[in-house]
């Protein structure tokens, strides 16, 4: 959830969540004798059922409320109201789905974010793979300093930013602009910092062959260590997509032209329209955040598998 | 927080090589310039949109600067302490708007933070165990709700959560009434204490304030509509955090838990001598990152309510974004945004604190210690 | 401090001051006083006209896309419309960021703030048809002795009663009630299984033609007393509280409806309390639900009403203010108000479309009656802070203390008047 880890704090915690995704546990312990207290096979399957009874009801929690939103989406207004519970629809409308893809801004908000969220992520990470690598491998005055700003970046909480990012974003022209919105969040210190730690486990070897072969810095950052750094780059192609297109205070700060709403301010704007004469639109509303979650979900499922795997190795030790 | 981030196990560590002695020559010649503009686009965009916005942000909360042009401009006066005086202690709307703010965001933090961390355990601790089929179906329903964007969440949640919405439904089919969620300002513990026959507060809880808030009004509990958004922070990051534990989990050595069980320790002894005090750097990262996330709710707010019912969803965040971009008083609303930054850091310090490293106590070494020597009156 | 950090520090220290001396350089190159401009000093460019609307639905969307369009084709000046969903806030951040919509609707309660800090252009004395306006109206929005905007239309609240269902109770136009008593009575006999007798918004903007009916108000006409906890005010707050506990009365959130106008509209509510703009809501959203608009009853003083006027803000920063003023007495002539209010139903602001309108819209005249005993929201600068704070107050008035309530909106508003 972006309100919680935004700081630049959080991706160090969703790197780690993705690496725990892709492990299997360790063995059970091999025990050398029979231990002192015996357990019935009896009490083993009941523990065992109750263990996926558990499981199942709350993997059934979890996913309930977004089948109940699909569900909803395609009821008409009446239905929705009448019938919250029930999962299929008496009569399926794609009523709200018309309406949001003909009579509103849907498309363009649909635009905007894929733009902004594809711009975002092919240049953060590749400031960030640079700076990463800088900060593993190159050896360069002042490059504690620069860690030590990174470290202190990441300790700031976004609250505090929300107000006078929003007066420097004005104060150099960039208020209502494409580049207000992209230029700010091509850089994130958590994403530095997996980066950075992920070149340092690369063996030097590699990068010494290289230079002896007479190869300038960014054509060993670049032909070299980038491909070896692919776990890691689609760890932070992750994050990043996520972030960008997750992201909602940045760009109510940087942006009021409707021409530049993205998904997230135009469906925050459906669900706190309702004023003067809108209703409830239950369907309309839900049907726009489940568009908006598909991106993401399907980048989620396509690569939770192709996850950090420890480096191959490209030298023999 | 980087101290999980550890090299995988194999890489050694870099020899000093000869560039160390002479950065201008040999083959290393032109790192020093490398390095520095390999950094230089992060350099300038955080410090362009960062560090110099917290400065700014900085001079606008001592200043009244009142939200046309530049606040770095002739017109715009140093007015020392006097925003954050309104804030703290002005007696006005100020004052109670950021005490209502503090309080709704203070209840907020003692719900979700222990539930969430225990919930993630909990999760976990089972997804974790041997002898489970299926667990990447477990632990992918269990995540996915984190990957949504707070927005979409909240669209949903606002959908269940109606007055005839779907949790309405589950609760009628029980036999109660649930509340009409989002839309009611009653505080839980008042609820509670109106089952018990206590309707009205007793006059002494009302009298008096601090920070422009009553008695009562602060030990209230969160609203009835707090707590949707209570669950659904719980609902929401139980999954990432799900995950940080299983990785720690799974760095936990086995040997430990087979040594455990070779003394003849319950499953229970196991999971509370053994594994908890094994996730403490795990926990410790997931009660910080808990705690700074959940003093900075603005997104689903904004979404939401807008801080209503009654000002209780109100947060010290959301408050600072109204007060400047709302009411015009841009001043104020820095003012608050720093406060909000002092109580992130306090918290965090003293969370560290209470979880550092403490060594063993006196008592619990004696009852490690051989007999004999307990006998002999080793008391020291 | 360690070499280490002294030198982390001074760095941190010079990109700080480096960048923000560029920032204070490099600006967006407004000057931060353009009051110095006087009211005829209106600017001029070619560029596109931008009206910033807080609507109250489709009807009025498309009610002033129309009309803005059929200007632009005349003029020659291309403009276009944008319905705000959060006015204030779109505002603010626009005046702060120096780049407002040309034109807006201006609220009367937000008038002192915005005057007070230079974002409006004051060209009221600069309209052909500056006569015309009501002479209430035009003081409403005259801040500091200039005359800022001009008002675009004025609406008053009334009650507004499901025709069908008034007729299924029983009741007849004998029973339209004209005091408190009577009003509860009806109120009663409509409520039935999910709908309640009167439903309307939990908020000043409607609970407060309850305190003029018993001869309160928020701020003395001249604005300069607060008389907030006056015993009037507490006899109406009782008299609401009362009501709401019995289940007659019920605030539009708490019975599922965004406003009032939705209630009447899905049957939560066979009664509502709400302005002109019911109108075009009714028949764009449900078109099939029959009502009719009376006076409001009269409490223990005598009737009593709100009233609600905007007028059309012009932003001082706006590049093209000669082409927002012509725009401007466009859509104030009195033809142009008349379409507006056929569409969604306000008042017009000028004297000489009364007549018309009173023929035009039978069905309306109790809002014009209105006018009569009708009261002004508050307008000093502040009011509008204290009045939010007031209305989350109410959401909780089913339990709590009305004396007690009122006397912090008192407590709020005498920071503010003084």
């Amino acid at each position: 959830m972006t309100d919680q880890l935004s700081s630049g704090a959080g991706d160090d915690v969703r790197e780690l969540a993705l690496a725990a995704m892709s492990k299997t546990p360790p063995a059970p312990p091999q025990l050398l004798h029979t231990p002192v207290r015996r357990r019935s096979p009896w009490r083993a399957i009941t523990g065992r059922t109750l263990l996926y009874v558990l499981l199942i009801a709350l993997a059934a929690v979890y996913i309930y409320p977004f089948l109940i939103q699909i569900s909803t989406s395609f009821k008409t207004e009446p239905e929705a109201a009448l019938n919250p519970l029930s999962l299929i629809p008496q009569t399926w409308s794609v009523a709200a789905y018309e309406k949001l893809f003909q009579r509103s801004d849907f498309p363009l908000w649909f635009a905007n974010s894929t733009f902004v969220t594809l711009c975002v992520t092919v240049g953060r990470v590749f400031f960030v793979s640079l700076a990463g690598y800088a900060l593993a491998r190159l050896h360069f005055r002042g490059r504690a300093f620069v860690f030590a700003l990174i470290v202190a970046v990441m300790a700031v909480p976004t609250v505090v930013l929300l107000i006078p990012k929003f007066l420097v974003i004005n104060q150099l022209g960039m208020y209502n602009s494409y580049t207000g919105m992209i230029l700010p969040l091509l850089a994130d210190a958590g994403s530095v910092f997996i980066m950075k730690n992920f070149f340092e486990s690369v063996p030097v070897s590699v990068e010494e062959q290289a230079r002896v072969d007479g190869a300038g810095s960014f054509r060993i950052f670049w032909s070299v260590v980038l491909p070896m750094a692919r776990p890691a780059l689609i760890t932070i192609i992750i994050l990043s997509f996520q972030g960008s297109w997750n992201e909602l205070a940045h760009f109510i700060i940087s942006a009021s032209d409707p021409a530049l709403t993205t998904l997230t301010k135009g469906v925050a704007s459906l669900a706190r329209g309702a004023g003067l004469g809108s209703g409830t639109q239950y369907p309309l509303k839900l049907a726009a955040a489940i568009i908006m979650t598909i991106p993401v979900a399907i980048v989620f499922f396509v690569f939770q598998r192709r996850i950090m795997n420890s480096s191959a190795g490209a030298v023999k030790e | 927080m980087s101290a999980l981030a550890a090299p995988p196990a194999g890489a050694t560590a870099p020899k000093p090589s000869p560039s160390r002695r002479r950065p201008g020559s040999g083959i290393r010649r032109g790192e020093g310039a490398a390095g520095w503009l390999f950094t230089l686009p992060v350099i300038l965009i955080l410090a362009v949109f960062l560090l110099v916005p917290v400065l700014m942000a900085l001079w606008v909360s001592f200043s009244d600067w009142n939200g046309r042009g530049s606040p770095l401009s002739s017109g715009v006066h140093f007015v020392g302490l006097q925003n954050y005086a309104a804030t703290t202690t002005g007696g006005g709307l100020a004052e109670r708007n950021f005490g209502l703010a503090l309080r709704n965001n203070a209840w907020y933090v003692v719900f979700v933070v222990p539930l969430q961390t225990a919930l993630s355990l909990f999760l976990a601790v089972l997804v974790s165990r041997q002898v489970l089929r299926g667990r990447g179906f477990f632990r992918t329903a269990y995540y996915f709700p984190s990957v949504t964007s707070s927005v979409a969440i909240t669209v949903l949640w606002l959908f269940l959560f109606s007055a005839s919405g779907v949790v309405n439904a589950i609760i009628a089919w029980f036999g109660g009434n649930g509340p009409n969620w989002f839309s009611d300002p009653r505080g839980l513990w008042a609820v509670v204490a109106g089952w018990f026959g206590m309707t009205t507060p007793p006059a002494w809880l009302t009298q008096g304030d601090f920070l422009g808030v009553s008695p009562w009004e602060w030990i209230q509990g969160p609203s009835i509509a707090m707590s949707a958004f209570i669950l659904m922070a719980v609902f929401t990051t139980s999954g990432t955090f799900m995950l940080v534990f299983m990785a720690a989990i799974q760095n936990i050595d086995p040997a430990l838990a087979e040594a455990g069980m070779i003394d003849g320790a319950n499953g229970w002894q196991r999971f509370w001598r053994i594994t908890l005090p094994q996730l403490r750097p795990a926990l410790f990262t997931v009660l910080t990152l808990g705690l700074i996330g959940c003093w900075q709710v603005f997104d689903a707010i904004y979404t939401g309510t807008q801080g209503d019912p009654g000002k209780t969803t109100l947060t010290p965040a959301y408050l600072s974004y109204q007060a400047s971009f709302n009411d015009n008083q841009w001043g104020i609303g820095a003012a608050i945004a720093f406060i909000l930054f002092v109580i992130i850091i306090v918290f965090t310090l003293f969370q560290r604190w209470v979880l550092r490293d403490r060594p063993v106590s006196q008592r619990r070494i004696r009852a490690y210690q051989p007999k004999a020597a307990r006998q002999n009156g080793a008391t020291r | 401090m360690t070499r280490h950090t002294a030198r982390v520090a001074t760095g941190a220290g010079a990109i700080a001051v480096v960048a923000a001396l560029a920032l204070t350089g490099c600006g967006s190159g407004f000057s931060s006083d353009n009051s110095s401009k006087g009211a005829s000093d209106l600017t001029s460019s070619n560029k596109p006209l931008t009206v910033m609307i807080g609507s109250s639905g489709d009807a009025e969307t498309k009610a002033v896309t129309d009309a803005v369009d059929a200007w632009s084709k005349k003029s020659g000046v291309k403009a276009s419309v944008i319905a705000a969903t959060d006015l204030q806030q779109q505002l603010s951040q626009g005046f702060a960021a120096g780049s407002p919509p040309d034109l807006f609707y201006q609220s009367s309660d937000q008038l002192a703030a915005f005057a007070g800090n230079g974002s409006l252009k004051a060209y009221g004395d600069d309209l052909k048809n500056k006569s015309d306006f009501y002479p209430s109206l035009v003081k409403t929005f005259t801040y500091d002795g200039k005359f800022y905007c001009a008002p675009k239309d004025f609406s008053t609240l009334q009650l507004v009663i499901n025709t069908d269902l008034w007729q299924k109770a029983g009741l007849t136009d004998d029973d339209v009630p004209s005091t408190w008593d009577q009003l509860a009575a009806d109120a009663k006999k409509l409520t039935s299984g999910k709908t309640k007798g009167l439903v309307f918004n939990g908020e000043y903007a409607r609970l407060g033609v309850f305190m003029a009916q018993a001869g309160g108000r928020l701020v003395s006409e001249d604005g300069k007393t607060a008389e907030a906890n006056s015993d009037a005010n507490v006899t109406a707050l009782n008299y609401v509280k009362q009501h709401l506990n019995d289940g007659t009365f019920a605030f539009a959130k708490d019975v599922g409806a965004g406003w009032g106008g939705e209630a009447l509209g899905k049957q939560l509510g066979a009664m509502t309390i709400e302005g002109n703009w019911i109108t075009g809501a009714m028949s764009a959203d449900y078109p099939d639900v029959k009502y009719k608009v009376v006076q409001l009853p009269a409490g223990p003083s005598a009737r009593g009403t709100l009233q609600f006027t905007n007028c059309w803000g012009m932003a001082a920063d706006s590049p093209n203010q000669k082409a927002a003023l012509d725009l401007v007495e466009y859509l104030t002539t009195s033809d142009q108000q008349l379409a507006f209010s056929k569409a969604f139903g306000p008042m017009p602001s000028v004297e000489s479309a009364a007549s018309t309108w009173k023929s035009d819209n039978a069905a309306l005249v109790p809002f014009l009656t209105g006018v009569a005993y009708a009261q002004s929201v508050p307008t000093n600068a502040g009011a509008s802070d204290v009045v939010n704070d007031f209305n989350s107050q109410l959401a909780t008035l089913k339990t709590s203390d009305p004396k007690t309530i009122l006397d912090s909106v008192q407590k709020n508003l005498e920071a503010v008047v003084k």
